[in-house]
């Protein structure tokens, strides 16, 4: 064996070694900072690897670029990429919520899309994640809070009953340990198959508590004959069960504006409110805010003495509860009415804005008594009972 | 799906098996007893000389009037009352090209025996639309003959 080629050996594996680790740095760059897809060894068009043939989803104009196998939707290829759109039938196409457009492409719209989208929306793109297949590359956009969005496990630390019909959650957050959000969020709990309900599924649940709570999240759950989410927390939860959840979702929240606040809310609606006025407190916002509570009957309000603590404590804060049907054993003195009556007796200036958190109904009506305060459409915000 | 976007038959029958849409489900086991509730439910209308339109018309102007009166009792006939008790979520018909319904339930209570039947605004459409009066032993199982009495639906009305 001659010097010389004993010098060569090295010198080729030195070359080869660059070369792989130039591809291996080819393929990561393509992908969106911070992360690394499954599989990457071409961008632009499928490739296959085995039996498996993978395509490219674009998200966003380039902000995150998606190697993913093929068979499956793209609600479920960005779901196993950690991005979750929203869903509450789990991607059968029932519920129209995992929406997203598309730039290119020419899947056939399919029979959910034409219940779910307008016409204009299928025009512009607008189609549901779920109905999607990946097939070919694709590019694709999604509210950009989606990206925020991620799947989170926990421990359910206590329950505890609000009322008859709602019970109040505390969950230890175990992986992620922190969730940030802002009030007004809400998540989508998984509610795993159980006794009866042979699916698994998910719902949405609007968060109560702060965004500095530590480790932890609240929820106030309603029961809802026949629910499966809601039985399943009535009748299945306990104390020490795992769960999981993904989330944040949603805009619904505090403008930056300093304008007075009119916020009315009736049953479970109260979890966004809950949240932000222990949220304003915490940080010092102290936005005039007069909150209407409605309920049926006495048994039926729950967190009064708290609410009548932060009445005390914050000089910008009214708590105005009222009962629309107050039982005689109820002894009720305060407001009477339906909680939009109330609202109508009382006066409300124009400049205030307005935040609603419950039924269609509730919010349908109360949203009437705004207009007839000069309260307009841009300084409506609401949360409905989706 | 088939071509005109209807469920095909397995379709629906799986999404009205419980834990699917709801935890209970719609009580409707497979093809046969669908088959089997429509058609008695059918016969029950034509001797009421009634459609299912007619009646779920009639029922969606009850279910008007309790949803606007946002969990107040309101009298809606004679001695008849309605409640609307709100919930969160909304649940998609099981024939699948409906749309979302609003979750909660009304109680409709004939004030003079404390009879109630109850139903939810979904019930309402697949009544107007399908002629579907959910199966028996469903919490929201409604009998047509007993509904045409108890609203004293004339049939002129349909």
């Amino acid at each position: 064996m001659s010097v010389g080629k004993g010098c060569q050996r090295p010198r080729f594996f030195v070359f080869l070694c660059f070369f792989v680790v130039v591809l291996c740095v080819r393929g990561i760059s393509n992908q969106t900072p911070g992360r690394v897809s499954k599989a990457v060894e071409q961008v632009g068009c499928g490739f296959s690897r085995g039996s498996s043939v993978y395509r490219t989803i674009d998200i966003n104009h380039g902000a995150r670029r998606l190697t993913v196998a093929e068979g499956q939707s793209v609600f479920e290829a960005l779901k196993g990429e950690g991005i979750f759109l929203p869903s509450v039938c789990g991607g059968r196409g029932l519920c129209g919520r995992c929406r997203l457009r598309v730039f290119n492409g020419d899947w056939p719209i399919t029979p959910a899309e034409q219940r779910k989208c307008t016409a204009d929306e299928l025009t512009e793109g607008i189609r549901l994640g779920c109905q999607l297949p990946v097939n070919a590359d694709v590019s694709i956009e999604i509210p950009e809070e989606l990206f925020a969005t991620k799947q989170f496990r926990g421990t359910i630390e206590a329950i505890s009953n609000l009322t008859h019909d709602i019970k109040h959650l505390r969950i230890r957050l175990s992986e992620p340990e922190r969730i940030e959000f802002t009030p007004g969020q809400h998540i989508e709990l998984a509610v795993p198959v159980y006794a009866g309900s042979p699916k698994p599924v998910s719902r949405a649940y609007s968060l109560a508590s702060t965004p500095g709570c530590d480790r932890g999240i609240e929820l106030m759950i309603r029961f809802v004959p026949g629910g499966i989410a809601s039985t399943w927390v009535f009748t299945v939860l306990k104390v020490g069960d795992e769960l999981s959840f993904n989330g944040p979702y949603g805009s619904f929240g505090l403008s930056r504006s300093d304008r007075e606040m009119i916020w009315v809310a009736g049953g479970s609606g109260m979890s966004p409110f809950w949240s932000m006025i222990r949220h304003m407190k915490q940080i010092g916002l102290g936005r005039e805010c007069t909150y209407f509570f409605g309920a049926v009957q006495r048994r039926d309000l729950f967190l009064l003495d708290e609410f009548r603590r932060l009445e005390d404590e914050l000089d910008w804060f009214s708590f105005v509860p009222a009962l629309s049907a107050p039982a005689a054993e109820d002894n009720w003195s305060g407001q009477t009415g339906l909680i939009t009556e109330v609202l109508e007796r009382r006066t409300i200036g124009e400049n205030c804005e307005a935040y609603l958190c419950g039924s269609p109904g509730m919010i349908g009506a109360a949203v009437k008594v705004l207009r007839s305060h000069g309260i307009t459409e841009d300084r409506t915000f609401y949360d409905e009972f989706e | 799906m088939d071509m005109d976007g209807m469920p095909d038959e397995d379709s629906l029958i799986e999404r009205m098996a419980p834990g699917v849409l709801s935890r209970d489900g719609f009580h409707c086991a497979d093809r046969r007893q669908l088959d089997a509730i429509l058609q008695a439910d059918a016969a029950a209308e034509r001797a009421s000389a009634l459609t299912h339109e007619a009646i779920g018309r009639r029922l969606e102007q009850i279910l008007q009037a309790a949803v606007a009166a946002l969990g107040r009792p309101v009298e809606v006939a004679g001695a008849l009352t309605a409640c609307y008790h709100e919930s969160m979520g909304r649940i998609p018909c099981p024939w699948g090209e409906c749309g979302l319904f609003a979750k909660g339930e009304v109680e409709l209570t004939d004030t003079r025996n404390n009879k109630t039947v109850r139903f939810t605004p979904l019930s309402v459409h697949m009544i107007y639309r399908h002629g579907f009066y959910q199966g028996p032993g469903s919490r929201y199982r409604i009998e047509p003959t007993e509904i045409v009495e108890l609203l004293d639906i004339k049939p002129d009305e349909g």
